[in-house]
């Protein structure tokens, strides 16, 4: 039995033109017993910025105040937002605090970062869970139904896509992905980030 | 080995947990509440490893009980469940973690709604319309699906309790003889008798 | 240059080794390999199966055997999985899930696991999947001669009990099963239990598999003898709905079948992910909604707010 495995659960981010997204299934188990469908796994960090997690469930929610915390306190010091890349930091960071006893989480984060011109720039990176960043120009994966994600989206993942098609490549590669594990699923929610609003879509998932 | 499932219900939530204190082959005691008024609208459940329960549902009881105290208002039931979870979360990771899994049941008197949120051992937390813990759960917890109602008055979320506590004694080996139940409504806290 | 040697010398262990595992292929009779499907050393009476030649089998198969212990070992065997049989008034409601996993990976979504031995009798499989098509299929085979011989139709007690008995001479040797032989008899509808333990019983409901105690809290509930044809149907079909729900290692899809007199029915392939949603279709005895709890208690909530009958009251007083 994987700690990592324990509660079960999937989250994945990608690219797209001027937009990036970022969803996960609703899953919380106990191994083989599902005990809600309701656990969501992406929270909001910022207008611009998304964070995903999976992996101990506990961890999930102690790891969303941490960062609440954090974030609020950069904020309110700063008297600006974070930007992605110093928020991906942030998440390292927070994770090597404990190398020695860590939290069992994979985070994703995706989000746009304002560029020097005042144009948005997609930014999605993933770590593992001491806090190894892992930066990507196409799509980060994490949880029990990694492999199956890399595997779909290897496949459907294509560069520029407007955040209508962003919407279906996301939504298409978590929901196969975790029709293929036993231990995510139950639901899914989406988001799409793109410079005006965030797109938030709950899908019609698989419920066994 | 221990038991306990937890319901809402239009305006009440009920919390139940088998009143067996047992010690290796050896059941001590038969009449053992496992279930803790936390305020005047907060009920919660515990069962886990001997010892650590009650002397958790103890650190938990007189810390809610200081915060009304402080304050002169109890805490609401989403924000009972949040610090509760904390102090499980930040257990695990100590020199000696609690072994201690909740049902936390309460009525919100300011919504008028009741809520109920399972917690376990490591700190995960979930919202939940029903819940359990222990064995009992691999066989209440598709029945709940098939059988709950959110707003079942009383007497029907009285039936669909003693629906699961049946189930158990049916197929469980292990199954507890008896149980505890209490319910939280917008009156307060009081035991019901099945 | 040692193992150049070993390789083509007639001396060494390895030829010796070599020599052996030739003779036990000669050994293997030629039907084998043709159209008797793997029967086909039935000729000599009880099936014989070659051995690893190592001196402990059972020990050297665990070590390569997928169990709970070890989920990364390269043998998988098909672990989760949810069946139920049970009788009624009507005769046998057999129903059971489609899932296959290999560790968490759902390998198929579309496995019968209900096996067919004859058209009066049925056999449902869970644990290892091959273990249950291959002594299920035999017991269909001993089944026929048992009619040829005796111009009778075996009983379902007679049926089990030769698998039964046939399963506990293996005991020990890592054999996988638990199963459930339902059919039709001169007493009427029957099942029994058979594991391969060697447990063998006779009941009026079962259900076998890592989901069947999800299974038995839906089924129990709404069990009695005197069900209708629809309403038993519809039980079966919901509680495997509730352990494929309920149970990450059971689900896709729902086989049921229903044996009456005259032999078995096959009522239909049910997805569970459907039956969440909009209920199994139109089908007797279905209740025309999904059985998912968030579907069937939609806009359904516990909150009590009081009646808005103080608030005008006070502003006419005003």
């Amino acid at each position: 039995m994987s700690i990592m495995e324990y509660n079960g659960g999937s989250v994945i981010a990608m690219v797209g033109k001027n937009c990036v997204a970022v969803a996960s299934d609703l899953r919380l188990g106990n191994q083989a017993l599902t005990v809600a469908t309701n656990f969501e796994k992406v929270f909001p960090i910022t207008d611009r910025i998304y964070l995903g997690m999976s992996g101990l469930a506990t961890d999930v929610t102690t790891l969303r105040e941490t960062f609440r915390y954090r974030v609020n306190m950069y904020t309110i010091k700063e008297e600006r937002d974070i930007e992605p890349e110093a928020f991906a930091h942030l998440v390292s960071s927070t994770l090597y605090e404990r190398r020695f006893g860590p939290f069992f989480i994979e985070p994703v984060i995706a989000g746009l970062s304002k560029t020097s011109s005042g144009a948005f720039r997609p930014y999605i990176a993933g770590a593992d869970l001491i806090g190894c960043l892992n930066f990507a120009k196409d799509f980060v994966v994490a949880g029990t139904a990694s492999e199956k994600m890399f595997g779909v989206a290897e496949g459907l993942w294509e560069p520029d896509l407007e955040p209508e098609d962003l919407f279906e490549t996301i939504s298409q590669t978590l929901l196969n992905s975790v029709d293929r594990d036993a231990y995510s699923g139950w639901g899914a929610i989406v988001h799409v980030i793109t410079p005006e609003q965030v797109i938030t879509r709950t899908l019609k998932a698989r419920m066994d | 080995m221990d038991v306990s499932f937890a319901l809402t219900g239009k305006g009440y939530v009920l919390v139940a947990a088998d009143t067996t204190a047992a010690r290796s082959i050896v059941k001590m005691k038969g009449d053992e509440d496992k279930i803790k008024s936390l305020g005047p609208h907060l009920l919660m459940a515990y069962s886990g490893e001997p010892g650590d329960t009650v002397n958790f549902a103890e650190y938990i009881e007189r810390n809610i009980r200081l915060y009304q105290i402080r304050n002169l208002y109890p805490l609401r039931p989403p924000s009972a469940a949040s610090w509760i979870r904390r102090s499980l979360a930040d257990s695990l990771r100590s020199r000696s973690p609690y072994s201690v899994n909740l049902l936390l049941g309460g009525y919100d008197t300011s919504t008028y709604t009741p809520h109920l949120y399972w917690i376990d051992y490591l700190g995960t937390m979930a919202t939940v319309p029903f819940a359990a813990h222990g064995y009992g759960s691999y066989f209440a917890l598709s029945l709940l699906d098939r059988y709950h109602d959110p707003e079942a008055p009383l007497e029907e979320g009285l039936a669909t309790l003693k629906r699961c506590i049946d189930e158990v004694s049916k197929r469980l080996v292990v199954a507890p003889g008896k149980y505890k139940v209490k319910v939280v409504d917008k009156d307060g806290i009081r035991e019901v008798e099945l | 240059m040692n193992t150049f040697i070993d390789r083509f010398s007639t001396t060494s262990a390895a030829s010796q080794v070599r020599k052996l595992k030739e003779q036990e292929e000669d050994e293997f009779s030629d039907a084998a390999w043709g159209s008797e499907a793997g029967f086909g050393n039935l000729a000599k009476g009880i099936p014989s199966f070659s051995v690893p030649s190592v001196h402990d089998p059972t020990a050297f198969l665990r070590l390569h055997t997928d169990d709970h212990a070890d989920p990364n070992c390269r043998i998988k065997i098909q672990h989760g999985t949810t069946t139920l049989a049970f009788r009624f008034q009507g005769g046998v409601i057999v129903a059971v899930d489609s899932r296959a996993t290999a560790g968490s990976y759902i390998a198929s979504g579309t496995v019968k696991k209900v096996i067919e031995i004859n058209p009066y009798l049925l056999g449902t499989m869970a644990g290892g999947a091959a273990d249950c098509q291959y002594w299920e299929t035999y017991l269909g085979i001993q089944c026929r001669l048992h009619e040829l011989r005796n111009r009778e139709r075996i009983s379902v007690a007679a049926a089990s009990k030769y698998l039964s008995n046939l399963v506990y001479s293996y005991k020990g040797m890592g054999l996988s099963m638990g199963t459930m032989i339902c059919g039709w008899d001169k007493t009427g509808p029957a099942v029994y239990y058979v594991d391969s333990d060697g447990t063998r019983l006779k009941g009026d409901l079962f259900s076998v598999g890592s989901g069947s105690t999800f299974a038995y809290g839906v089924l129990d509930q709404g069990y009695h003898w005197d069900l209708t044809d629809e309403e038993a149907q519809e039980l079966g079909r919901r509680s495997i709905y509730a352990a494929g729900h309920r149970d990450a290692f059971s689900g896709n899809t729902c086989n049921l079948y229903h044996v009456k007199e005259d032999g078995w029915n096959f009522i239909g392939n049910f997805d569970i992910s459907k039956m969440h949603y909009e209920g199994p279709g139109n089908v007797p005895g279905a209740p025309g909604t999904g059985y998912g709890y968030d579907v069937r208690v939609l806009g359904r909530n516990s909150s009590n707010p009081p009646p808005p009958e103080a608030a005008p009251a006070v502003a006419a007083h005003a």
